[in-house]
């Protein structure tokens, strides 16, 4: 990096603590920096550290222990040793019984005690008996010392005026230092001592000129009214370093793929329409030519209501022609050969397949031609584990026109896969109870290098269109809406395609 | 769909000569059937209307025509065997029909014992509705002294030792201890006498539709071998009958016909003539989009198992074999045709329908919501419709009505919801321990019992939107709710309410035209807490059309 740049990009301390480093001949202490720069240490580390980043100062850090009055000791630098207090005592009154001497002193209680002790210890005094009384009297040793001072008072002094580390700390008074330590009169610190040394390349960098500005760390409504702001200098950020991240509303995953969807069928022509969520048995069963005793219409498959109790059939000219085609066939087919029962046609049940739309949209719209789609809710009696939901989405559509062929079927299976990015498709026969001839179509997910079945489509049977009044052939597809955004969306658990945990939704990348 | 396991080896002895298990996948899927191998072991997945391929003999009889094996209609001889079934009037309001055969010179192994088990049991589950509409009966023909009496008994009249037991049992017994009996009790329910199956010597065959007697069973010495199905369905029990004894055909067993005797009435069972069906050529290839001559649909049609029995210009009549129990009409045929060219042979074209393609404008609308409500920050959720009770009300601290499921799988799921907000409330539970705020909406979905409507409920799509923490305030949400009103062009006037669900005096409604749109406000504590939440929740909802 260039180092005008570097410089450039120094925060004022930065740049102040570089200064007077310079100052105090390229080598100082952190504390010492910071009483001549006036700031506090905190800052001058927090420079000290953007500036060892850059390559302009290198920090070196030393422990060391440091020799400290304690308050004890503290008060007997001031006021001298109780010892040497009851010492200059005794030599102006003489041998004297201990109280006097002390109030002589001003020592009272655990001080009398401790001076006591020390005058034995350093032989200054020794008791004596005088008129039946003990009594205090100085020795000779004591008559000596008064004029002297002894080793632990001279580093008291000394360690009154500041502290000391203990490596400085003369040989000499290393046994007087151990003592005032016992004494809990001096504590020992650990300390670390960090100092600073400019680098050469500080040094250059000094030499190019390092100039003290105004720094703000925001452009305000003020700088730019004033005019201010061409005098100030904004700091630089480190536009590396990482922040906290906002994440944006969003569509749902799986909302996603059906507006994938919801916007390719448009294009090629389809209308879309809705379906009921509630449906009657007559449009979700009947009217595709499902037998009133299909597998499919059992309790154990779709869910059925009791709540409504009733749906209304339609023109009773229609159930009756969809109720012909089941008992005995209507155009040349011969029906399912059972009694129709018009009470099951009324049973509402949750519509478990969106054909139940398509085909109430044939029955309004029996003029070719014919395109429709339709994206909705079904519902089937399941319970809901990683493979399968209760309720789920099916896309499907229609078209009707003359002269539609299977192949056309093919064709406009192909072109939605195209559509959707996925042209690899393959075709093999398929059955659907409402649709003859029907086809199922793998195709290519490059994403698992697999070949999947996603599609299912036919042509109605007349059974299903003669009832209805539709005279032209009707293509139906539909695609495996679940699986197919299961792989777009990249996800193994169904249970996903409804997952509603917000860390996961941050989390996941649009599509 | 069904789906039944054979053995590759065995299908390929069937077929006549070894093929490629690549290639013998490949083809099964070019004539619907879907394959699945692991060893020796071939899962097949069979389409729900042929039960005739249910039987590896089934699958193999349809190959050898798709391969050129053995083309054109299997002919079955069917010569009458000196069985006759009689049938008591005492059936008819229960069970009433039989249909039953013979099948001699069989040498059976145990594999074939196995496959015979396991298309008795496919049958009974699809094309019999779990024995409902048919039940099928196999005994070793030499353990019985004819003629057979089909009759009922009275529950506890008679008792004879059922497979898989070492003693007798009455039939009210077998109900109550064989898991069969358990399995299949509730068909009886009701009868008070039971079907029963009995040769002249008063010796019990079986009590459809529950189980045969041990004293008949089949064994892998078995010589000839007694066939029938009861059932309320005559259609059904001559299908699975037919179904049944032309599979034992491809193993070169011989087949013979019974007489059954219905009161003032007789028939001879199995029928194997083939059906005679129209199939015109030109409806052929408009419908598949081909341009075949009739010689060529006849070729294709001989491989796919039928005989052709004539050929008058643009007319093919085409002999179906009896088992084809599927064929309903001429398309019927023509998907036939249509796999017997090949469907990978089929290239795609693209027919020019010319429509303006368009989404549905409630839709558009949803949209454009979630558009406005992404665009403010707020995170999109799909939850299901399906709720319960204590969520959709209890918790509301709301009382209502909605549509209710008759058969509910859990009590998780026993409605429909009429609003999303409880839906909204689980989504923040189920997020608690995620960092607030937090700011849901959804755009979806409830259904409202409406008797004017034609299934007596409508769909309504609303949008619904809630803050958890931080911004969870009345003015804050409103100001939401207001944003998006005023971009979906709903012109509204706002009114004080209150609702149970919210608190007192922070509640208000949103009315267009005199009609209520929906609601706002900040919900009621006792409601937060019953959803375990422990930070205010403000919330909108409201119908988009």
């Amino acid at each position: 990096m260039d180092l005008h740049a570097v410089i450039d990009g120094l925060s004022v301390h930065e740049k102040k603590v570089l200064l007077t480093l310079q100052r105090l001949d390229g080598r100082a202490g952190v504390s010492d920096i910071a009483q001549r720069a006036r700031i506090d240490q905190a800052t001058v580390m927090r420079a000290a550290l953007a500036l060892t980043q850059h390559g302009l100062v290198e920090m070196r850090e030393e422990k060391s222990s440091r020799a400290v009055l304690t308050r004890e000791g503290l008060g007997y630098a001031r006021e001298g040793l109780p010892e040497r207090r009851m010492l200059v005592a005794l030599a102006s009154c003489g041998p004297e019984l201990v109280d006097e001497v002390a109030a002589r002193a001003a020592l009272k209680g655990e001080q009398v005690q401790i001076a006591l002790a020390w005058l034995r210890r350093k032989g200054w005094a020794e008791f004596l008996k005088r008129e039946d009384k003990t009594v205090l009297g100085i020795t000779e040793q004591g008559g000596a010392a008064i004029s002297q001072k002894f080793a632990d008072e001279v580093l008291l002094e000394r360690l009154a005026a500041r502290g000391h580390r203990v490596d400085e700390i003369p040989a000499d008074l290393r046994e007087a230092l151990n003592t005032l330590v016992e004494r809990k009169l001096v504590g020992i610190e650990e300390e670390a001592r960090r100092e600073l040394e400019l680098t050469e390349l500080g040094n250059q960098a000094l030499a190019l000129g390092v100039e003290l500005v105004e720094e703000v760390s925001e452009l305000t409504h003020e700088l730019l009214v004033s005019g201010r702001w061409r005098e100030v200098k904004l700091r630089r950020y480190d536009v590396v370093a990482p922040g906290a991240p906002v994440h944006p509303g969003k569509v749902h995953p799986q909302q996603q793929i059906i507006d994938e969807l919801r916007e390719i069928l448009p294009e090629m022509g389809f209308v879309e329409i809705k379906s009921n969520l509630v449906e009657s048995e007559f449009w979700n069963f009947d009217a595709l030519f499902q037998a009133q005793d299909h597998p499919a219409r059992e309790i154990h498959d779709s869910l059925s209501l009791s709540r409504p109790e009733r749906t209304k059939l339609p023109s009773p000219a229609l159930v009756k022609r969809v109720a012909a085609a089941h008992e005995r066939g209507v155009a040349g087919s011969t029906g399912w050969g059972y009694k129709f029962n018009i009470k099951v046609s009324q049973k509402p049940v949750l519509c478990s397949q969106t054909t139940a739309a398509t085909v109430r949209y044939l029955a309004s719209h029996p003029d070719p031609p014919v395109k429709v789609f339709c994206i909705d809710r079904v519902y089937r009696h399941e319970k809901i584990d990683y493979k399968h939901l209760a309720e789920f989405y099916q896309a499907e559509g229609i078209v009707m026109d003359p002269r539609l062929t299977l192949r056309d079927m093919l064709g406009y299976l192909k072109q939605i896969m195209v559509k959707l990015g996925l042209p690899k498709i393959r075709f093999r026969p398929g059955y659907f109870p409402y649709t003859e001839p029907s086809v199922e179509a793998d195709v290519y997910f490059p994403e698992k290098r697999e070949w999947l079945e996603v599609l299912g489509a036919g042509m109605f049977r007349p059974e299903l269109l003669h009832p209805l009044g539709i005279r032209y052939p009707v293509l139906a597809w539909g695609i495996g809406f679940s699986r197919l955004a299961m792989i777009r969306l990249g996800i193994e658990d169904i249970r996903d395609l409804f997952n509603n945990d917000l860390e996961w939704l941050r989390a996941r990348r649009m599509v | 769909m069904p789906s039944i396991t054979v053995s590759y080896r065995d299908l390929c002895k069937l077929l006549g000569r070894r093929i490629g298990l690549k290639k013998l996948t490949r083809h099964l899927l070019m004539i619907g059937i879907d394959a699945e191998a692991s060893g020796d072991e071939l899962k097949l997945e069979v389409a729900h209307n042929r039960p005739d391929l249910l039987s590896p003999e089934g699958v193999a009889r349809v190959l050898k025509g798709f391969l050129g094996v053995e083309i054109g209609l299997p002919r079955y001889k069917l010569s009458a065997a000196r069985v006759t079934v009689e049938v008591d009037r005492s059936v008819k309001s229960i069970r009433p029909f039989i249909a039953a055969g013979v099948v001699t010179d069989v040498k059976l192994t145990d594999e074939i014992v196995a496959s015979l088990m396991q298309v008795q049991e496919k049958l009974h589950t699809s094309l019999c509705r779990n024995r409902r509409r048919g039940s099928i009966g196999v005994y070793d023909l030499d353990t019985i002294k004819p003629p057979v009496r089909y009759t009922t008994t009275l529950p506890d009249d008679i008792s004879f030792v059922p497979l898989e037991f070492d003693r007798e049992l009455t039939p009210a017994q077998i109900l109550r201890e064989h898991p069969k009996g358990i399995e299949y009790a509730s068909i009886m329910q009701g009868w008070s006498r039971y079907p029963l199956l009995i040769d002249s010597r008063g010796v019990v065959l079986s009590v459809p539709p529950i189980i045969n007697s041990e004293s008949t069973r089949v064994t892998s010495k078995t010589k000839q071998l007694f066939i029938d199905v009861t059932g309320e369905d005559e259609r059904v029990a001559n299908q699975s009958l037919t179904i049944l004894t032309t599979g034992l055909a491809e193993r070169g067993f011989e087949l013979r016909s019974v007489a059954v005797r219905y009161p003032g009435r007789r028939v001879r069972t199995p029928d194997l003539r083939p059906r005679r069906h129209r199939l015109s050529a030109r409806n052929a290839n408009e419908f598949i989009g081909l341009a075949l001559k009739p010689r060529g649909i006849a070729k294709i049609a001989g491989r796919m198992r039928y005989g052709v029995a004539d050929i008058r210009g643009d007319i093919l009549t085409l002999l179906a074999p009896p088992y084809r129990s599927d064929l309903m009409h001429e398309v019927d045929l023509i998907e036939d045709i249509a796999i017997g060219y090949g469907y990978d042979r089929l290239e795609p074209t693209l027919p020019k329908v010319v429509t303006t393609g368009e989404r549905t404008p409630i839709e558009r609308l949803s949209e454009r919501a979630r558009r406005v409500l992404t665009g403010l920050g707020f995170m999109e959720v799909m939850t299901y419709t399906l709720t319960n009770p204590r969520t959709n009300f209890e918790l509301m601290r709301a009382r209502g009505e909605a549509a209710e499921i008759a058969n509910p799988v859990s009590e998780e799921y026993t409605l429909i919801r009429n609003s999303l907000l409880p839906c909204l409330l689980s989504v923040l539970r189920a997020n608690r321990r995620n960092p607030l705020p937090q700011r849901v909406f959804e755009v979806g979905d409830i259904v409202v019992l409406d008797e004017g409507a034609e299934t007596g409920a409508r769909n309504v799509r609303r949008a619904a939107a809630a803050v958890i923490g931080e911004g969870a305030g009345f003015t804050h949400i409103k100001a939401v709710a207001e944003a998006l009103l005023r971009e979906l062009g709903i012109a509204h006037e706002v009114r004080p309410i209150e609702h149970s669900s919210f608190l007192e005096g922070r509640t208000a409604e949103f009315v267009s035209d005199g009609k209520s749109l929906g609601i706002v406000g900040e919900i009621h504590p006792e409601v937060i807490l019953g959803f375990e939440l422990e930070h205010p929740v403000a919330t909108f909802e409201f119908d988009l059309g």
